[in-house]
């Protein structure tokens, strides 16, 4: 795609969307330098005179933070990092390699008829909530709740329906004859797929991978219900900085929220090539 | 016990191969050569598709005889990817056989039916280079390198595309990319080659060049083809056998002039030449010396031919006349018997020749003639003309538009 210049009126639209988008970052990252005293001063301290690291600190040694006098949570944050990392990228990996197979299957064979698309799509047709209880009370039964199996399970069931979908789109934005040819060139259904469809695709299955990423990495609710003591994430761990004596501490939680965007950044940024469109200009005649 | 098979076979076709290529023979590989008591390269039997609710194909079935160009002729939607689609093995058919040699392909998979085909929409791999997406092939079998590459030089020599091996298909150009979809499939050298319009999206000249060269290669190497096209004027260039199809049916199979000669149908005969047959709504009357007719308001002896095909029994049928055996005569020069009259109503020139269209209450005709003929005719003037090659007349069946020429 050849860069566009903008006319002053799109400029200044961007500009203003991008305040929209970029302000609560700013915000976050602000207060995660903030010294106790400035979190919640009023009127509100944009960019702290004093900027520390001390909430950072606090996050992985709970008892750094007394120095300024306040305190109260005994748990660092750093089962809730490894918790999250390891639910998020196990659930996202079973998520999308099941997915991809589906929308294969969905698009190129017709697995499933009419109908299972839809099915799989059904899942997430009812609010969350909805199932949260019926499985605190199975996952019990079973022994899964409060491990981290059954919360890559969940996750991993919950997102299926997302990864499903978006792959089948580009599965099916491929032409099938590009695959085929790989078919008639020697190679078996199965070679066909991982050597052509899947390449093909790639941008897709970036795009896919980090945005049921990003739902695992910050979902919340069934990690709460779920867990007791042996599991955390870190969207959990964030509800528990409030303190008896000294309220929220705004700027631990946001020392951790800018912690959990690091990695979305540096894969986003890393990815950003692959996600445009178009990989398969001047394969079909037009 | 297929695959075993196939491997069997695949090596015998290398070692011709490397015959090919020791002997220095310029078209490089050969095909299989036909021999006698072989079984048909390809026989369709009772083929059937439906998808959803319409029927793609509906009990299609027809012979490819080995080392023979064969062309499925139809118009858009009339069933011919779906039936190399299914001879490929990409499909499954709902009822009906495919015999690729003699052999049932049920449940083959595409790589085990020993065939190339070249997609309608060229399915080039947009990330391989010109070299890589012809070479592919070549490499899923793991050819030796210096042999792979030989291979390849030699194709794209033919087919005249050596600039573009090192190139990306987005940078090429339509006909460049069809030529490296031609080469990916003539590379190999399978039982049996589909192509599916193979040269619709080049420009008048090239296409022409090109399908001579294609007709060439095949006759040289020995080749089976099956090739798919909406264009009878290339079914006739290169066909040496033409299967129509319309609406997911074979209508005929002959050779491409017979077809233009004996169409089964009215619809076959409109499909079939260019400009359009004229049809003309007529009468037979017996009589002395076979009868006669009555058409486009005139009245002329009945040929042979005809007076054979309705034994003697009076009947209304549709006249059909290819425009080329209707002639211009001089006018005033006395009416000649059986002669139309009527007015210049159209001129199409068409270089070589031009296209009358002459009008009378009757009937409008289509009129083949030499543009020097047309130079001096001026619109709306009276013309005459008569009928010759008259053996070639044809007759349809006014209902439902059957040939009645044939049994």
């Amino acid at each position: 795609m050849m860069p566009r210049k903008l006319t002053p009126l799109q400029a200044l639209l961007m500009g203003l969307a991008l305040i929209v988008v970029l302000f609560p970052v700013f915000w976050i990252v602000m207060t995660a330098i903030k010294p106790p005293t400035d979190w919640n001063a009023s009127p509100a301290i944009w960019v702290p005179s004093k900027p520390t690291l001390i909430n950072f600190q606090t996050l992985f040694n709970p008892d750094a933070i007394r120095e300024y006098g306040v305190g109260g949570v005994s748990q660092a944050a750093t089962d809730a990092v490894i918790g999250s990392l390891l639910a998020s990228v196990s659930a996202t990996a079973i998520s999308v390699v099941i997915g991809l197979f589906s929308a294969i299957g969905i698009s190129r064979y017709g697995n499933g008829g009419k109908s299972t698309p839809l099915v799989i799509l059904s899942g997430r047709m009812f609010p969350p909530a909805a199932i949260a209880v019926p499985f605190v009370i199975m996952f019990s039964t079973i022994g899964l709740i409060d491990s981290y199996p059954g919360l890559i399970a969940i996750y991993a069931a919950v997102t299926l329906p997302f990864s499903t979908w978006m792959l089948k789109s580009f599965v099916e934005d491929l032409p099938r004859e590009i695959e085929e040819a790989a078919m008639i060139d020697g190679q078996s259904r199965m070679m066909a797929h991982l050597t052509v469809t899947i390449p093909l695709i790639k941008g897709g299955l970036f795009a896919t991978t980090m945005f049921v990423f990003i739902l695992n990495w910050s979902e919340f609710m069934f990690a709460l219900v779920l867990s007791y003591s042996n599991v955390s994430t870190i969207p959990v761990q964030l509800a528990k900085y409030v303190t008896a004596t000294a309220g929220t501490l705004y700027g631990v939680q946001a020392a951790l929220a800018v912690l959990a965007m690091v990695p979305l950044v540096i894969v986003g940024y890393r990815i950003q090539s692959h996600l445009a469109r178009g990989m398969t200009f001047g394969a079909i005649k037009q | 016990m297929s695959m075993t098979m196939t491997t069997a076979h695949m090596t015998t076709t290398y070692a011709t191969y490397a015959e090919g290529m020791a002997t220095g023979a310029s078209t490089g590989a050969e095909c299989a050569m036909p021999g006698a008591g072989l079984p048909p390269a390809l026989v369709v039997d009772g083929l059937s598709k439906r998808f959803g609710g319409n029927a793609a194909l509906d009990g299609v079935g027809f012979d490819v005889p080995q080392g023979a160009l064969t062309v499925i002729l139809g118009p858009a939607g009339a069933g011919k990817t779906t039936t190399l689609r299914l001879v490929a093995g990409l499909d499954t058919p709902d009822a009906g056989t495919v015999e690729l040699a003699g052999r049932d392909a049920a449940g083959l998979e595409p790589r085990e039916r020993d065939i190339a085909m070249i997609f309608d929409n060229l399915a080039l791999y947009p990330d391989k280079t010109g070299f890589q997406n012809i070479a592919n092939p070549l490499v899923i079998r793991r050819m030796a390198r210096d042999e792979m590459e030989a291979r390849v030089a030699e194709v794209a020599a033919t087919l005249q595309i050596t600039h573009v091996l090192h190139r990306l298909p987005k940078t090429m150009s339509g006909g460049e990319r069809q030529r490296v979809a031609l080469g990916r499939a003539l590379v190999r050298t399978p039982a049996l080659f589909l192509l599916d319009e193979p040269l619709s999206s080049l420009d008048a000249k090239l296409r022409i060049e090109l399908r001579a060269e294609l007709k060439r290669l095949q006759r040289e190497r020995g080749c089976t083809f099956l090739m798919a096209t909406p264009d009878f004027n290339e079914a006739m260039a290169i066909g040496d056998t033409v299967v129509l199809l319309r609406q997911g049916r074979v209508v005929q199979v002959d050779a491409p002039q017979r077809l233009y000669d004996a169409p089964v149908d009215r619809e076959a005969a409109l499909f079939v030449g260019s400009p359009q047959i004229n049809l003309l709504e007529a009468a037979y009357v017996p009589g002395e010396d076979g009868g006669h007719m009555v058409a486009a308001g005139t009245q002329q002896a009945a040929p042979a031919h005809l007076a054979l095909a309705f034994g003697g029994v009076a009947r209304r049928f549709e006249l059909g006349i290819r425009p080329e055996n209707l002639r211009l005569t001089e006018p005033g020069a006395g009416t000649t018997s059986g002669a139309i009259t009527g007015e210049l109503a159209d001129i199409e020139a068409l270089g070589l020749k031009s296209v009358l269209t002459v009008a009378n209450p009757a009937a409008r005709l289509r009129v083949l003639v030499d543009s020097a003929e047309a130079r001096p005719l001026r619109l709306g003037q009276p013309v005459e003309l008569e009928a010759v090659n008259t053996p070639r007349m044809l007759a349809f069946d006014p209902d439902g538009g059957r040939s009645l020429l044939h049994g």
